[in-house]
């Protein structure tokens, strides 16, 4: 392969060289973001449940360019070599499709986000309520648009619900990057790539408890402190949609 | 309404429409039942001795739901009915299972609950049909009674203290399904009724609606019934000269009987998609109305007869409410 390249790809140094002037641009004071939206506005959501029909429960989502679907099996039988709980076991486990990404043929599991699906999900399940067995939670991502996990974690909690399994509160999650002194909420995945840092929370919003807060990268406490505050309320607006699409279907 | 992807034409969309808008309005006028979902507040107006049931919870105070469903209130108590749960078996209930699993004395079946089911070789009538302990060779032939992958009817004897379930077989009317088709609906469409086990002599068919949503249809084989009527001191001669019949005559289904057991397979699927709820006069019904309106086998699931039935299903419901009204 390394001889005889099959497939066209643009040479690294020029990638990098496109790379480091996009971040010039981030880095101004005023820039505006490749879908025209304001610093401070996510992006539509399209969230639908029931999208696969095998699952016990299921749910589509799609932001913008950010396309996923979650199926939830369960709860059924934990495996013998599993000892024995009092508990529910929650497995996570997230996929990427081949063609999710713009080069292509990289697809596969995503551990780093399964760990983090499961530990976003496991407080807000009332695990106590299906002991000895295990309910399986399976993310594909379509198409990967930048804020994949946030959205990820959203679509599992509302395939939960859609299963019928108790849980405290949907658990809806909203990620922000920082870039300068600007904060940009629901990033896509090119400011993804130029970010100084980010932060990612997921929350209960009708008990107001935080499930999971991720933060990478630079950051000062002050600006830590506005992006928490801009991430919950992102946090309750969109868990307004999400119960909205439950409700949809329940009636 | 989510299993079957149609591709209506204009006309059969809007006659579709019509009807889903008619049971609609006909649902709504029965029941002023509430559906919550995740995490919303149950009001109580402040009754005290609230009993919270299922899928509630409290939090400061306040009834908060666990799971999305419809309220339901029982005097003092307060509990939410989910819309798609998994079956929840409850003591007599009649079930129809996989094996999937021989483990020492004991079969595991799949059930559709969120554990497997556990049939004791004690809790079940041996072949021969004599009343004795389970030896050490019986326990060796477990396979031969039933193997993995083999349809099972049994009986939900009761649960044991670490919340298994244990199934019991102590007739001649359980055991092995062979000669048909095993179908899985939302067990929330079969209802709980005095009886689970249907001949239809018309079709030489019985009809099998287990409480957990698994559904069989097959052919009907006489050995089961006849020797639950007879009596015990006589039965071993007559299920061994059974078997041995049975064994000669090849495992052979007439060709009439295959299409009663797929017309009737087909019209279980079509009401379990419309998500109508599944009795043996639902079933008949809509085998019999495709039957007379000459709809091929095969063409029961396409739009025109898809539509035709929930047309029928809004007729039936009107004539129903008015006689009750």
């Amino acid at each position: 392969m390394a001889t005889n390249p099959a497939t066209y790809s643009p040479s690294q140094s020029l990638e990098r060289r496109q790379q480091q002037q996009r971040r010039k641009i981030f880095l101004q004071a005023d820039w505006t973001r490749t879908d025209g939206r304001s610093f401070h506005q996510c992006r539509p959501a399209f969230l639908r449940t029931g999208a696969a029909n095998a699952a016990s429960g299921s749910a589509y989502a799609e932001f913008g360019g950010t396309k996923v679907i979650v199926s939830v099996f369960g709860p059924r039988e934990s495996k013998k070599a599993m000892m024995y709980s009092d508990t529910g076991r929650l497995n996570c486990n997230v996929s990427y499709t081949t063609f999710s990404t713009p080069t292509r043929g990289q697809g596969s599991d995503h551990k780093e986000y399964s760990s983090m699906l499961h530990k976003a999900l496991e407080g807000a399940i009332i695990l106590e309520t299906f002991p000895k067995t295990t309910v399986d939670v399976f993310a594909l991502v379509l198409e990967s648009g930048g804020s994949d996990l946030p959205v990820i974690i959203s679509c599992a909690s509302l395939a939960l619900a859609d299963a019928g399994i108790m849980m405290y509160d949907l658990v809806s999650s909203v990620s922000v990057s920082c870039f300068g002194n600007n904060l940009v909420i629901d990033p896509t995945a090119e400011e993804e790539a130029c970010q100084d840092g980010s932060l990612m929370i997921s929350c209960m919003p009708a008990r107001y408890e935080v499930t999971q807060l991720t933060l990478t990268g630079e950051w000062s406490t002050a600006k830590i402190n506005e992006a928490m505050e801009l991430c919950l309320d992102a946090c309750l607006k969109l868990a307004d949609i999400m119960r909205s699409c439950l409700k949809e279907i329940a009636s | 309404m989510r299993d079957l992807q149609l591709s209506l034409n204009q006309t059969q969309r809007v006659r579709l429409q019509a009807a889903l808008q008619q049971l609609q309005d006909l649902a709504s006028q029965a029941a002023g039942s509430s559906s919550v979902t995740v995490a919303d507040t149950i009001p109580v107006n402040n009754e005290d001795g609230i009993l919270k049931g299922h899928g509630t919870s409290e939090l400061d105070g306040q009834v908060v739901a666990t799971l999305c469903g419809v309220v339901e209130r029982v005097n003092k108590l307060v509990y939410v009915r989910a819309l798609r749960a998994r079956y929840k078996p409850e003591v007599g209930d009649i079930i129809v299972g996989r094996v999937i699993e021989i483990a020492p004395k004991r079969w595991r079946l799949e059930i559709n609950f969120s554990q497997d089911a556990v049939l004791m070789l004690s809790s079940m009538n041996l072949p021969d049909g004599i009343q004795r302990r389970r030896t050490a060779v019986d326990e060796l032939n477990m396979r031969s009674i039933f193997e993995e992958n083999d349809v099972v009817c049994a009986e939900v004897r009761g649960f044991q203290h670490d919340g298994s379930l244990h199934l019991q077989a102590r007739s001649q009317k359980y055991g092995k399904l062979e000669r048909g088709q095993l179908l899985t609906v939302p067990a929330y469409l079969v209802k709980r009724r005095k009886q689970h086990f249907h001949h239809l002599e018309k079709y030489h068919v019985s009809l099998i609606i287990g409480c957990n949503g698994f559904i069989w249809v097959g052919e009907h084989l006489e050995t089961g019934e006849n020797d639950m009527l007879e009596d015990r001191e006589k039965r071993p001669e007559t299920s061994k000269s059974n078997m041995i019949c049975e064994e000669q005559e090849l495992t052979f289904t007439p060709l009439e009987v295959r299409q009663h057991v797929c017309r009737i397979a087909n019209a279980v699927r079509l009401l379990a998609a419309l998500g109508f709820i599944l009795t043996v006069e639902s079933i008949m019904d809509t085998a019999e109305a495709s039957a007379s309106s000459n709809i091929e086998i095969k063409d029961m699931l396409g739009p025109e007869f898809y539509v035709q039935t929930v047309e029928r299903e809004v007729q039936r419901r009107i004539l129903l409410s008015r006689k009750r009204g």
